[in-house]
C-alpha cells in the first residue's frame, strides 16, 4: 500500500507541474502582446513608452521565458495571483468570498444526483432485460442530451413565469433583509430549488447509467454465479455481494465529477444569477480580467487533482487489486 | 481484409437496424444534414421556400407568436426564428463534426503512440490526459475562444483540444488488444516499418470503435457549441446559431416562450439523435448481441 500511496503522490505533484506549465504555456501563446495582460482593457497602446517598459519590469516580462515561469510558480505557491483588473482587489479574495455560494449550489446537487442515481442505476441492473428497465435507460439517455441552460429556461418559464411559485433568478429576495431568521432560511431555500434542479439532473443521468454498469459488470462475475449456484437468493446475492463492490468503482467518478460540477456551475450560476466562482469566471472572460481567469483556472485544477488524488487512494484501500496490481 | 471488412459492417448494419429508435435518429440527422446544407437556398429572400433570410429584418413583427407567416414566431429584432433555426443547423452540424474530427485525430495520435510503444511513451501520454483532465472543459474551452477571439475556427479548436482524451484512451486500449494479434506480429514480421503497421493495420481495426466514440462526441460537441453561444462567446453575432436564440430567448422569457421551445427542441433532438446513434452502433459492434 506504502508504495502506491507514495507513488501516486508522486504523479500528483508532476501532474500540479503540468497544470503550471498548461496554464503558462496558453497565456503565453494568445496572439499579440503578453503585456495586454496586466494592461487590461485600457490596452497598450494608450500608454508611453515608460510606462509600458515599467509595467513589463514590473510583471517581469522583460527576463527569459524560463525566468518568467519561475516567477509564476511561485505566486503559485504562495497563492499570490495579484489583483483584478476589474476592482483591485486580491484575486484569492475575491475567491474565498464567492466559493461558499457555489458550494452550497453543489454540494447539495451533488447529494441529490448521488442518492437517486446510484439507487435508481442499481435496481434498472437488477431488472436488466425487463421493459421497465429498457424504458428507464432510454430515460436516462434523453436526461443526458437535454442542454442544462435549456432545461434552466424551462424550467423558468414553468415555475416562475407561468405558475409564479417560485424566484425567477438570485440568491435572495429584495426584501430579504426585512426577514426574521426563519423567514430568511426559507427564502434561501426556495431560490436554491430551481438552480439545484438544473445542476442535479444531468448529474444524476451520469450516476445512474455508470452505477448500472457497474453493477452489470459484477453480476456477470464467476463470484455471483458461485454465490447463487451455492443456494444464495438473487435478492440476497445482488444486495451482498453485487452491490457492495460495485460501490468501488462509484468512487473514482466521484472523484471525477468536480471538473463537471464546475462547468455546470458556470452555465448555471449565470442564468439564475448566482453570485458563485462559475459565475465571476465568466465575469472574468468577459472582461478580459486575466489574473482571476488564471487564479481561478488554477485553483479549480489542483482542487481537481487533490479530489482524484483522494479518490485513487480510497479506492486502492478499498480494492486490494489495485495496489497489488502497482507493485 | 476488404472482404471480411465489408462482411463485418454489413452484419453490424444488421444489428444497426434492429432498433427502431436508432433507424429514427439516423433518419433525423440525414433531415438535418440536408436543412444544414440546403439553408442558403430553403431560407434566403421572399422567393424561397420559407420567405426570410436569417437577418431579414420585419419590424412591425417584433417578438411575435408563431402563425402562419411566421411559423416559429419572430424574435427581438423581428427576425424569421425558423430561418435562423435552419442557418443554426449550419453552424451546430459544422462544428460538431469538425470538432470531433479534430478531437479524432488528436486524440488517434496520442492513443496510437501510447497503446504501440507502451512504456514511456504511455506514461508520458498518460500523464498528459491526466494533466488535461484536472481542466473543466467548460472552463477551458471559454478561456481559448475568449483569448483568441470567438469564430467558427477558435470553438472548434477549443472543443477539438479539449475532448481528445477519451478518443485518446479508447485508441490506447483498443492498440494494446490488437497489437498482440496474429496479423499484427506477421505484419512486424514481414519487416514492415512502424507507421505502416499503426496506419494501415491497427488503425483500422481500431475504428469501428472509435465511430463509437465520435458518435457520442459529435453530441458532446454540439451541446458544448450551443453553450458557449448561449453564454456569448460562441460563434460572433449576427451569425444564427441555436444557443445564441435561447441566449436572447433569456431576456424575453416573460413574453415569448417560442424563443425558449423551438431552438431547445432543435439541439436537444440532434443531441440525443447522435447519442442514440453511438449507443446502439456499439451494441451492433458487439457480437454477443446477436
Amino acid at each position: 500500500m506504502l508504495t502506491y500511496v507514495v507513488r501516486r503522490l508522486l504523479y500528483g505533484v508532476l501532474t500540479f507541474f503540468g497544470i503550471t506549465i498548461a496554464i503558462f504555456v496558453l497565456v503565453h501563446s494568445v496572439p499579440g502582446d503578453p503585456i495586454s495582460f496586466y494592461t487590461g482593457m485600457h490596452g497598450a497602446q494608450s500608454l508611453s513608452q515608460v510606462v509600458l517598459a515599467e509595467i513589463r519590469h514590473e510583471h517581469h516580462l522583460d527576463e527569459s521565458l524560463i525566468r518568467q515561469y519561475g516567477w509564476w510558480l511561485r505566486g503559485v505557491m504562495t497563492l499570490d495571483f495579484g489583483h483584478s483588473f476589474i476592482d483591485h482587489r486580491l484575486v484569492t479574495e475575491r475567491i474565498a468570498e464567492r466559493l461558499p455560494n457555489t458550494l452550497i449550489l453543489n454540494v447539495v446537487a451533488f447529494l441529490i444526483a448521488a442518492l437517486i442515481g446510484v439507487p435508481l442505476g442499481m435496481w434498472s441492473a437488477a431488472r436488466s432485460g425487463q421493459t421497465i428497465e429498457r424504458a428507464s435507460a432510454v430515460t436516462t439517455f434523453l436526461l443526458y442530451s437535454l442542454p442544462s441552460f435549456w432545461v434552466a429556461l424551462l424550467l423558468m418559464e414553468l415555475f416562475a413565469v407561468r405558475l409564479n411559485v417560485l424566484p425567477l433568478f438570485g440568491m435572495t429576495s429584495d426584501e430579504y433583509l426585512e426577514l426574521n431568521v426563519m423567514m430568511k432560511l426559507a427564502d434561501r431555500a426556495r431560490h436554491l430549488i430551481l438552480p439545484v434542479l438544473t445542476l442535479a439532473y444531468t448529474q444524476l443521468a451520469v450516476f445512474a447509467r455508470f452505477s448500472k454498469s457497474a453493477v452489470t459488470e459484477v453480476i456477470r462475475q464467476d463470484y455471483i454465479t458461485a454465490a447463487r449456484a451455492k443456494g444464495v437468493t438473487s435478492r440476497a446475492a445482488l444486495w451482498h455481494h453485487a452491490f457492495r463492490n460495485a460501490l468501488i468503482p462509484l468512487i473514482t467518478l466521484f472523484g471525477l465529477t468536480l471538473p463537471y460540477l464546475i462547468s455546470g456551475s458556470v452555465i448555471v450560476e449565470q442564468i439564475f444569477q448566482w453570485d458563485g466562482v462559475g459565475r465571476l469566471y465568466l465575469e472574468a472572460i468577459l472582461t478580459r480580467d486575466y489574473p482571476t481567469v488564471l487564479g481561478l483556472s488554477m485553483a479549480t485544477a489542483v482542487a481537481t487533482l487533490i479530489a482524484s488524488l483522494i479518490a485513487d487512494l480510497l479506492y486502492a484501500a478499498a480494492d486490494p487489486r489495485i495496489r497489488l496490481e502497482a507493485q | 481484409m476488404t472482404e471480411n471488412a465489408s462482411g463485418m459492417w454489413t452484419l453490424t448494419w444488421r444489428r444497426f437496424r434492429r432498433s427502431k429508435l436508432a433507424v429514427i435518429a439516423l433518419v433525423y440527422v440525414g433531415f438535418v444534414s440536408i436543412l444544414a446544407i440546403a439553408a442558403p437556398m430553403i431560407a434566403r429572400s421572399s422567393k424561397s421556400l420559407i420567405p426570410y433570410g436569417p437577418n431579414d429584418v420585419d419590424v412591425a413583427h417584433r417578438l411575435h407568436p408563431p402563425d402562419a407567416q411566421h411559423r416559429f414566431g419572430t424574435d427581438e429584432l423581428g427576425r424569421d426564428v425558423l430561418a435562423r433555426m435552419i442557418h443554426g443547423a449550419r453552424v451546430s452540424l459544422t462544428v460538431g463534426l469538425l470538432a470531433t474530427a479534430m478531437s479524432l485525430i488528436v486524440g488517434s495520435f496520442f492513443g496510437a503512440i501510447a497503446g504501440y510503444y507502451g512504456g514511456a511513451a504511455d506514461w508520458i501520454v498518460s500523464r498528459l490526459i491526466e494533466i488535461v483532465l484536472c481542466f473543466p472543459l467548460l472552463f477551458m474551452a471559454l478561456a481559448i475562444v475568449a483569448f483568441f477571439g470567438p469564430s467558427v475556427w477558435t470553438v472548434m479548436i477549443a472543443l477539438g483540444l479539449t475532448t481528445w482524451t477519451n478518443e485518446a484512451r479508447f485508441v490506447r486500449g483498443e492498440f494494446l488488444r490488437i497489437r498482440e494479434m496474429e496479423f499484427a506480429y506477421a505484419a512486424r514480421a514481414s519487416g514492415a516499418r512502424d507507421s505502416r503497421i499503426i496506419f494501415r493495420h491497427l488503425l483500422p481495426n481500431a475504428f469501428a470503435p472509435v465511430l463509437v466514440s465520435a458518435s457520442f462526441g459529435v453530441a458532446y460537441a454540439i451541446l458544448t457549441e450551443s453553450a458557449l453561444s448561449f453564454l456569448g462567446l460562441g460563434v460572433p453575432l449576427p451569425t444564427a446559431t441555436w444557443g445564441s436564440i435561447l441566449a436572447s430567448a433569456k431576456d424575453f422569457i416573460e413574453y415569448a416562450w417560442w424563443l425558449v421551445v423551438f431552438p431547445g427542441v432543435a439541439i436537444f433532438l440532434t443531441v440525443a439523435a447522435f447519442n442514440i446513434i453511438g449507443d446502439r452502433f456499439r451494441d451492433a459492434l458487439d457480437p454477443r448481441s446477436d
